[in-house]
């Protein structure tokens, strides 16, 4: 009896701080939300439809602030960049690929005051080209992200150099 | 209950004392330490290592090779980007300080061509030459039939070095 109410009292403590952990998430998962989302939105599956894209890109969009930094000289991109920018360039990158997605690893995230978020990560890129041919592609990647209201967005990129040709 | 029936019951179905549960807990707690910190699991995703690691292969990457030592020409190691979930594997062809150069595929180090045994797959690279900076060493892949646009080589920090494969 004694040893039925201790399962039960640890189960409903285990439930309890589930259900706290689950409604109020701290802040680092908040950004590890906003990353999954724009792995999301990137992403592309087979067959997609026309509202389906419009749809990813205009949710991406929402994701950044309205002027980005991105520093990725391997795809010549360097500067600042409006939101409406980021959403041409991603929908013309996304193109050429059958099936593309994009994944993170390693989260390490800082704030150097309560509306900033620098986040270093790893990014992942698979994909396959329409003509057929895979792409897998690995970098170390540097967020700046900025509090604006309740919401996490993404202000600047980098990509760190890990290897130096 | 018969004797052995009893064992293999216990075994399936141990009672939960405590001396049981801190043996588990101690079990769990190295194996997570030892598997996620010092030897940790990987496959090899890709060629850019081919012949000697295999796209799909199996292996372990064990911290302790650089403890007590610095890597070595030769050395295959493992280079770590934001951490060690995703990691490159590569290997060290010069030192800091030392001049790295590509000419029709050959590999020049101070001037004097490299011998590499380990190449099977030759190509045809031409980068001029660099110094390797301080603090850092040279890696590059063993497979060089590839275009060299597309091989991710070149210097990495030496604190980005997490050790090497096991085998």
């Amino acid at each position: 009896m004694v040893k039925g109410r201790l399962i039960l009292s640890s189960f409903i403590v285990i439930a309890g701080l589930s259900a706290v952990v689950h409604l109020y998430p701290s802040e680092e998962k908040k950004i590890k939300k906003q990353f999954s989302l724009l792995a999301k939105w990137i992403s592309v599956e087979q067959n997609e439809n026309v509202f389906t894209i419009a749809y990813k890109m205009k949710s991406l969009g929402d994701l950044f602030t309205d002027k980005v930094n991105l520093k990725i000289p391997d795809y010549n991109l360097s500067g600042g960049y409006s939101r409406s920018d980021i959403i041409s360039y991603t929908g013309r990158a996304r193109l050429p690929f059958s099936q593309f997605t994009l994944q993170f690893y390693d989260f390490q995230i800082a704030f150097p005051d309560s509306e900033t978020a620098r986040v270093t990560v790893t990014g992942r890129i698979t994909g396959k080209w329409l003509q057929g041919e895979g792409l897998e592609e690995t970098r170390e990647l540097e967020w700046i992200l900025k509090k604006v209201g309740k919401e996490w967005l993404f202000r600047e990129m980098e990509v760190a150099e890990v290897l130096k040709k | 209950m018969s004797v052995p029936t009893k064992i293999l019951h216990q075994f399936f179905f141990p009672s939960l004392t405590l001396g049981f549960l801190i043996r588990t807990g101690t079990v769990a707690l190295s194996a997570y330490l030892f598997f996620g910190y010092m030897c940790i699991p990987f496959w090899v995703r890709g060629a850019s290592m081919e012949p000697t690691y295999m796209d799909g292969q199996f292996n372990f990457c064990w911290r302790g090779w650089y403890f007590f030592s610095e890597p070595k020409r030769y050395d295959v190691v493992t280079v770590r980007f934001a951490g060690t979930k995703v990691m490159l594997l590569k290997r060290v062809v010069a030192l800091e300080g030392e001049q790295v150069e590509f000419r029709n595929g050959k590999l020049f180090v101070d001037g004097g061509e490299l011998e590499e045994p380990y190449i099977r797959f030759p190509g045809n690279w031409n980068l001029p030459v660099r110094q390797v900076a301080r603090g850092c060493v040279y890696v590059v892949g063993d497979h060089r039939g590839m275009p060299m646009e597309t091989h991710y080589f070149g210097q990495a920090s030496k604190g980005r070095i997490m050790g090497g494969p096991v085998w």
